[in-house]
């Protein structure tokens, strides 16, 4: 071996066991601040709060808002066992909406949309999210934000002109605006990691949330992860922070994914958030999504129907073919959606091959006698002949 | 929809929209639809609306009734954004089944993340072509409103023909649903 590689090689090492010592280090030193009071509303942060309370009692009324008690007291556990002593401060609102993404305000609201929740394999990823969140609120960055665009000047003789409380709540809407700093989001990292080892979640699951969400925002045609993910807007380069993280992990190994109980808790909802992924009509990144999916549990057949119904919709060149390819693995599973046997029998449909075509569409009204499309698809049957 | 009324708003504000009176009886809609009315309507006329008429009793942001006609194969029908992030554009494909039409329109509600529920898909007549009849229900990203809407379509010749409207449930839906069923009836379609 030549000594430049062995002296990179050395050197790597070096800077590798520095990160994870360091990092040890630093989780000695790391404590959790006492929860937060509540700050006087004449107070630029009383003002923050007090915008982020309406914002929450506005998402509590939103139809967006998931209600089911079951999953909210699961997520909102995670959350408790992560934030400790300020578990009580920590409220969690599940939202419908099919993209990746968590955030916490300063007051304590917490927003987990459904999307994130698609895309983690286990409670230990999820976990990882959550804690990074968290590690914003401890951290108080959002009165960073808030402090460092009042302390600039051009801004402040701006916003004189609305008064006092015009002030507050014109700087409130301009530190929304405006994203964490890439250091804010390293920190946060490093906390997050810390909360995750407290609470026994494997912090090697970290880094995998960036891995994935990586692989599928790549997928996409135009490929810039940044302008697509409300995550990515002013987080560190995923490869980067997958890479720190992974090391930060190995430095202090342990704890538990907790994939069994994921599974257990979200099986009841994961169809519905598969078709809502399916009709975004990103094809290629729900395609890369999916295969990953499948890769990590190739006994799911909801898995395998989603990803058919994306490549049949996206219908391009022999698309078809990996369609009907996955909807019968999914069968060949077993436990299939009932839309599994509808997409297949589109599919033989436009292929004329009507006998099949009849087969299918009558399994799928067995297996869904009461689908809104039941009508439509009785007239395919009638059409297909006998 | 948020897009479709931004752009409403934008153009109003640049002077670019105007509304104009559809009168009673009967209107010609592109080259081979033409419907028939008991009551006027009122015409949306802006830049950059996409490939649909758009009318409405009460005023955009209520209520809206959208008319296709003669959308070729692989035509988008929105307003298309282009450009990295831009939402994904829905295009008419002339071997759709009718579930597919259904299905393309879900998306193109949804592009802001409204949230749309299939309540009926159904085989009908529309325009005097063998078509469907598709009922759904809204959220709207941009207010959380709940619409109710209702959508017609046929293809004939490889082209589409297609009403959809929606409105908000409470009061504005009950009080025309009854027009816009009589307009989809008078429907015809050239062959």
């Amino acid at each position: 071996m030549n000594r430049r590689v062995i002296l990179a090689a050395g050197c790597l090492c070096a800077a590798w066991l520095a990160c994870g010592s360091a990092f040890a280090q630093k989780e000695k030193e790391w404590a959790a601040p006492p929860r937060f009071v509540r700050p006087e509303i004449a107070t630029d942060e009383g003002g923050l709060w007090s915008m982020m309370d309406r914002e929450e009692t506005r998402l509590r009324r939103s139809p967006f808002s998931i209600r089911d008690p079951a999953l909210h007291d699961y997520v909102q556990d995670i959350a408790c066992r992560l934030a400790g002593e300020h578990c009580a401060d920590v409220r969690v609102h599940l939202v419908h909406t099919p993209l990746f993404n968590a955030s916490m305000s300063p007051n304590g609201m917490m927003q987990v949309w459904t999307g994130l929740m698609l895309r983690v394999d286990n409670e230990a990823q999820l976990a990882a999210v959550l804690g990074h969140e968290i590690g914003h609120y401890l951290s108080r960055h959002t009165l960073e934000r808030l402090r460092d665009i009042k302390s600039r000047s051009a801004f402040g003789q701006f916003l004189g002109l609305f008064g006092l409380v015009g002030a507050v709540g014109q700087l409130a809407v301009l530190a929304s605006a405006f994203a964490y700093s890439r250091d804010q989001e390293r920190e946060a990292d490093r906390i997050g990691l810390i909360l995750m080892r407290q609470a026994g979640y494997d912090p090697l699951e970290a880094s995998k949330v960036w891995r994935n969400l990586q692989l599928e925002l790549k997928a996409r045609p135009d490929g810039d992860p940044s302008r697509t993910n409300p995550m990515f807007a002013s987080h560190p380069a995923s490869e980067e922070r997958q890479q720190t993280l992974k090391t930060l992990a190995e430095a202090a190994p342990g704890g538990s994914a907790f994939e069994e109980r994921w599974k257990e808790k979200l099986t009841p909802f994961m169809r519905g958030w598969l078709a809502d992924e399916v009709k975004r009509g990103q094809h290629e990144e729900s395609i890369a999504l999916f295969t990953r999916m499948i890769a990590y549990a190739p006994t799911r057949p909801e898995f395998f129907c989603a990803r058919a119904d994306s490549y049949r919709t996206r219908g391009k060149g022999e698309d078809w073919k990996a369609a009907q390819s996955d909807y019968d693995a999914a069968i060949s599973i077993g436990g299939e959606p009932a839309e599994t046997h509808r997409g297949l029998a589109a599919i033989y449909r436009q292929r004329k091959q009507l006998p099949e075509a009849r087969a299918s569409f009558q399994r799928y009204l067995e297996l869904a006698p009461d689908a809104p499309d039941a009508a439509m698809i009785k007239s395919y049957i009638e059409e297909s002949g006998t | 929809m948020r897009n479709l009324l931004l752009i409403v708003v934008v153009s109003l504000l640049a002077g670019c929209v105007s509304m104009s009176k559809v009168d009673s009886g009967e209107q010609k809609i592109g080259d081979r639809m033409s419907v028939t009315l008991d009551g006027p309507w009122n015409r949306i006329n802006a830049p950059g609306l996409g490939p649909a008429e758009i009318w409405t009793m009460e005023g955009m942001p209520v209520d809206q009734l959208l008319i296709y006609s003669g959308i070729k194969n692989e035509q988008i029908v929105h307003a298309a954004r282009t450009g990295t992030g831009a939402p994904k554009n829905f295009a008419f494909r002339s071997n759709m089944l009718p579930d597919d039409i259904a299905a393309m329109f879900e998306g193109m509600l949804t592009r802001d993340g409204s949230r749309y529920k299939l309540e009926k898909l159904e085989p009908v007549t529309f325009g005097g072509v063998k078509g469907l009849r598709f009922e759904y229900s809204l959220t709207r990203k941009i207010d959380s409103v709940l619409l109710i809407g209702v959508g017609y379509a046929a293809v004939s010749k490889g082209e589409l023909f297609s009403i959809l409207y929606a409105a908000p449930k409470l009061t504005f839906y009950p009080r025309h649903i009854a027009r816009v069923e009589q307009i989809t009836k008078s429907a015809r379609i050239k062959e």
